[in-house]
């Protein structure tokens, strides 16, 4: 995330002025729901945050529109409590201000309610008790007292009736569809603010929804939608945190724009067009300041990929000229026919937004997951991959660099060099004798040359840095001279340091080692900086494909938003005028 | 599951200090606790009661009483190693292969070398059935194993008559038994021997290596194209398989065999395994500290014995040992060291 030194806390008065709730007197009638003014907040020296202004009338459903890192999520968790925000920004709620920082859960208190992505719904609890489980929270007496499930069962169906939602009260959550699941989570919601307004007697209250839907199908989207209407005609207000364009645009009153932590528009969304917000949310075009020098020398980092090579020639590989990678009609649960090829020492990204499909490509490549169908040729060998296990795969000599490097990469319980000569251990046992010096030898030698730090093969994986697992991920992967090397978020959780190593190990490996290399990442000036082609998935298909000058930040980005769904319609056709 | 944490936190991770590693010396203390322990036990006893302690025969007694046990050790250790921590049918294919074999050569005349290799069969089976409940329909392992706990302590009571039967053929007792070698049972030295073959295969081969990977982090093991659900399956089976092993020495042990075999020994066995991970390699299930564990037991409530407590003093020392063995590395990490660090 690219640092903004301008404003300070001191200096966020300066957005003031569109309204003043807590004037007395004048237009006391209509106080927003909630607003906010001058939210700051740091991490360390990233500005997450940068003096925002934000504004939800009565009645109102906002779009809070952004790219990943703009500080959406980081907004939605200062008023729930979860980050303090630094000092100076101020909060109202109803035309009343309440004091920040909000201490955790204070926020259902003054009339928020909150869903998330994950929904916070317990899969093996019925629809009845996770409708009623907020009411279940509370010490004393109150966890001792007697449940009438009768009249539960009663009050239950008539929360469902008021929204128009038809769910069996008795059926196991988890075994909802997925949109059933997330109406369920917004109708709790809604019922927790209804009483809210019911026992404060206050009017205002606000739900927010933070990417709501993110995994839905388009075409049940529209359900989701009609939800949110009934919410807001019942009376409260909702902030819909998303990136999802077609969403924002097809059940917002207005949107706010937020980048780089600072609000950049604030646009009624019948009046705006799809390429206006795009440019909002990506920035002008003009604008590129992560533009650290692309260091060019990469000494160390051909060291490194010469181990790989070293090895593969030893292993009398003819691999080493590298082979094209050929994906065709690949189909799976939320990838829908798509086709494309990696040269020989090509490195393909792959953007699209979270829940685009992007994200499956390299666990379906892999069979790390199931495909429902497809093929994938690699030199002169052809797969289904409907049929491809992890086993098959490390035998085939594909590897995956998987995003959850903690859980699904390394094994944070043993040390370094067991993690890194994992897939190699099997070379190094002849004749009955397990020669574990030579494994921690070439441990080693890729801990100096993949610059892992501090350089103890010995330490336990979990005390290494986010960075220096992820050199050490890719390390083990390398060592097992991969034809076809997938990638899904490789820098996730890496400082900028351990970031740059990442990009020219790959790089070196696809040029010196002419590996096939396919980057998957939400990071799009990532995949601008290392990739030789894009290509773009959205709602699971393949919708472009960017090479050469198209390559930036923002094309990719544009690319990845812009996308048609039915709900979006009438929007487009205004567009269109 | 796929999807990445939201960016705001991912980028906070990155900016995470290095957590420093524990002191050599330290791991050295952890890693030689039990055999320091160990070694002051045997120490402190030999003081207290010379003539009898420090004898041959005590010795010969500590290392032979033992062999039924560490043999089930070595059979509870390999689930546990993968990851399973929980066989308790172990105890009752120890008993079922006992049985079997005492009824077939007792009752029913057989040769003991066949009725031998039929309890290992019978024990195999159990294993199979664990594998396929457990690892195929991927269940709890406890509670499946709880379930044909039960139902093999069942079986042997049916065959049985829920009567001791014996004596097993003198010729077992001699060859597990009454016959020593440097005046231990010979029973200790295959004990020995199979401990040798799991902690060569555990230790020093690749298999090994894969096992550890499995049960530390079996995802990281699938995707790293280990065979995950065969390396259990065999766990398992093979786990079974030692345990009708242990099931023949203690029939030859006892001669007669006792419908209740077996399930009084499984505890015992998990405790030495469990206390065997926080010696040598801590934090990791492994065969040379469960061998270190079970003698360690062994020698303790002998010699509390000798100063003459009673011999329901074991149950206690064994769980008191497992308790505090499994605290002491975190009293000092939590406490000691973090107030150090924070002064």
């Amino acid at each position: 995330m690219p640092v903004t030194d301008s404003g300070t806390p001191g200096d966020s008065d300066k957005g003031v002025g569109l309204q003043e709730p807590s004037a007395p007197g004048e237009r006391k009638a209509d106080p927003p729901a909630v607003e906010v003014r001058g939210i700051s907040k740091d991490f360390g020296s990233n500005r997450a945050l940068d003096a925002v202004d934000l504004r939800v009338g009565h009645g109102e459903v906002l779009g809070l529109l952004g790219q990943n890192g703009s500080g959406k999520s980081t907004l939605v968790k200062v008023l729930a409590g979860v980050y303090d925000p630094e000092p100076g920004g101020r909060l109202f709620v109803g035309g009343e201000e309440v004091p920040l920082p909000l201490a955790p859960g204070q926020a259902s208190e003054i009339g928020l309610s909150f869903v998330y992505q994950n929904l916070a719904l317990a899969p093996g609890l019925s629809v009845l008790e996770n409708l009623t489980l907020g009411q279940r929270i509370g010490r004393g007496v109150r966890s001792w007292s007697p449940i009438n499930w009768i009249a539960e069962h009663r009050s239950g169906a008539a929360v469902l009736d008021r929204y128009d939602v038809k769910l069996n009260l008795d059926r196991r959550t988890g075994e909802l569809a997925p949109v059933d699941q997330a109406r369920l989570a917004i109708v709790r919601a809604a019922e927790d603010l209804r009483r809210y307004r019911t026992r404060s007697g206050y009017k205002h209250s606000v739900l927010v929804l933070d990417e709501p839907t993110v995994f839905l199908p388009a075409e049940e989207v529209d359900r989701l939608f009609d939800l949110i209407r009934t919410v807001v005609g019942e009376g409260a207000a909702v902030l819909f945190v998303s990136h999802d364009l077609a969403a924002v645009r097809a059940i917002t009153d207005r949107v706010v724009v937020l980048r780089d932590g600072r609000v950049v528009g604030e646009e009624v969304t019948a009046e705006i067009h799809e390429h206006e917000l795009v440019d909002l949310i990506v920035g002008a075009p003009a604008r590129r300041d992560e533009s650290t020098p692309a260091e060019a020398a990469p000494v160390e980092d051909q060291r490194a990929v010469a181990l790989t090579i070293a090895a593969m020639e030893s292993a009398g590989d003819a691999v080493a000229k590298g082979e094209d990678v050929t994906v065709e009609h690949l189909v799976a649960e939320r990838v829908r026919d798509v086709s494309f090829e990696i040269g020989a020492g090509e490195i393909l990204g792959v953007a699209g937004l979270i829940g685009s499909g992007a994200e499956e490509l390299p666990y379906l490549l892999f069979g790390a997951r199931p495909a429902d169908s497809g093929t994938l040729r690699l030199g002169a060998e052809t797969w289904d991959v409907e049929a491809l296990s992890p086993q098959r795969s490390v035998r085939g000599r594909i590897a995956l660099v998987p995003a959850d490097r903690g859980a699904q990469g390394l094994s944070q319980s043993l040390t370094l060099w067991e993690n890194i000569v994992m897939l190699v251990e099997d070379e190094h046992y002849r004749g009955g004798i397990f020669h574990r010096g030579e494994l921690v030898d070439l441990a080693r030698e890729a801990v100096d040359r993949f610059l892992i730090r501090p350089p103890r093969a010995h330490n336990t994986m979990s005390t290494f840095s986010g960075g220096n697992q992820q050199k050490a991920l890719l390390a083990k992967w390398l060592l097992a001279r991969p034809r076809l090397l997938l990638l899904h978020e490789p820098t996730q959780g890496v400082d900028v340091g351990a970031r740059r190593d990442i990009y020219r190990f790959v790089k070196s490996a696809a040029a010196l080692h002419h590996m096939a290399v396919l980057w998957v990442t939400t990071e799009f000036g990532e995949l601008a900086e290392v990739c030789d082609r894009v290509i773009v998935i959205t709602q699971g298909r393949q919708s472009a494909t960017l090479a050469g000058e198209e390559l930036t930040e923002e094309t990719i980005s544009a690319a990845a938003l812009r996308q048609t769904r039915p709900a979006g319609l009438g929007q487009q056709e205004r567009e269109d005028r | 599951m796929s999807a990445p944490a939201p960016v705001d936190e991912a980028r906070e991770e990155g900016h995470r200090a290095e957590r420093s590693a524990p002191s050599i010396w330290r791991v050295g203390l952890q890693r030689y606790a039990i055999l320091i322990v160990f070694a002051a036990l045997i120490v402190g006893f030999g003081v207290a009661t010379p003539s009898t302690f420090m004898s041959l025969g005590n010795l010969s007694n500590i290392l032979g009483s033992q062999a039924v046990l560490f043999i089930l050790v070595m059979a509870v250790i390999l689930p546990t190693v993968v990851g399973d921590f929980v066989d308790l049918s172990l105890g009752s294919s120890l008993g079922l292969s006992a049985m079997t074999l005492a009824v077939l050569n007792v009752q029913h005349g057989w040769p003991v070398l066949l009725a031998c290799l039929a309890g290992i069969g019978a024990a195999v089976v159990v294993g199979l059935v664990n594998v396929f409940f457990v690892v195929y329909f991927d269940n709890d392992p406890f509670i499946v194993t709880l379930g044909t706990m039960t139902i093999v302590q069942g079986v042997i009571y049916i065959v049985s008559g829920n009567n001791s039967v014996g004596i097993v053929s003198t010729n077992l007792s001699n060859w597990i038994f009454s016959n020593d070698f440097l005046s231990v049972p010979l029973e200790f030295y295959y004990g020995l021997a199979i401990f040798l073959v799991v902690w060569y295969v555990l230790s020093f081969t690749p298999t090994g290596q894969k096992a550890l990977v499995i049960g530390q982090s079996r995802e990281v093991a699938r995707l790293s194209g280990v065979r995950v659900t065969r390396m259990r399956a065999w766990a398992y089976i093979l786990g079974a398989a030692i345990a009708a092993i242990a099931g023949i020495a203690y029939a030859g042990t006892n001669g007669t065999v006792d419908p209740t075999a077996g399930s009084a020994l499984i505890l015992p066995a998990y405790a030495a395994v469990f206390l065997g991970a926080t010696a040598i390699k801590p934090g990791r299930i492994n065969p040379l500290g469960a061998l270190i564990a079970v003698y360690f037991l062994a020698t303790g409530t002998a010699g509390l014995e000798l100063l003459g407590a009673q011999s329901y003093i074991q149950q206690i020392f064994y769980g008191a040992a497992l308790v505090v063995a499994i605290t002491i590395p975190k009293v000092t990490r939590d406490r000691i060291f973090k107030r150090k660090r924070a002064a």
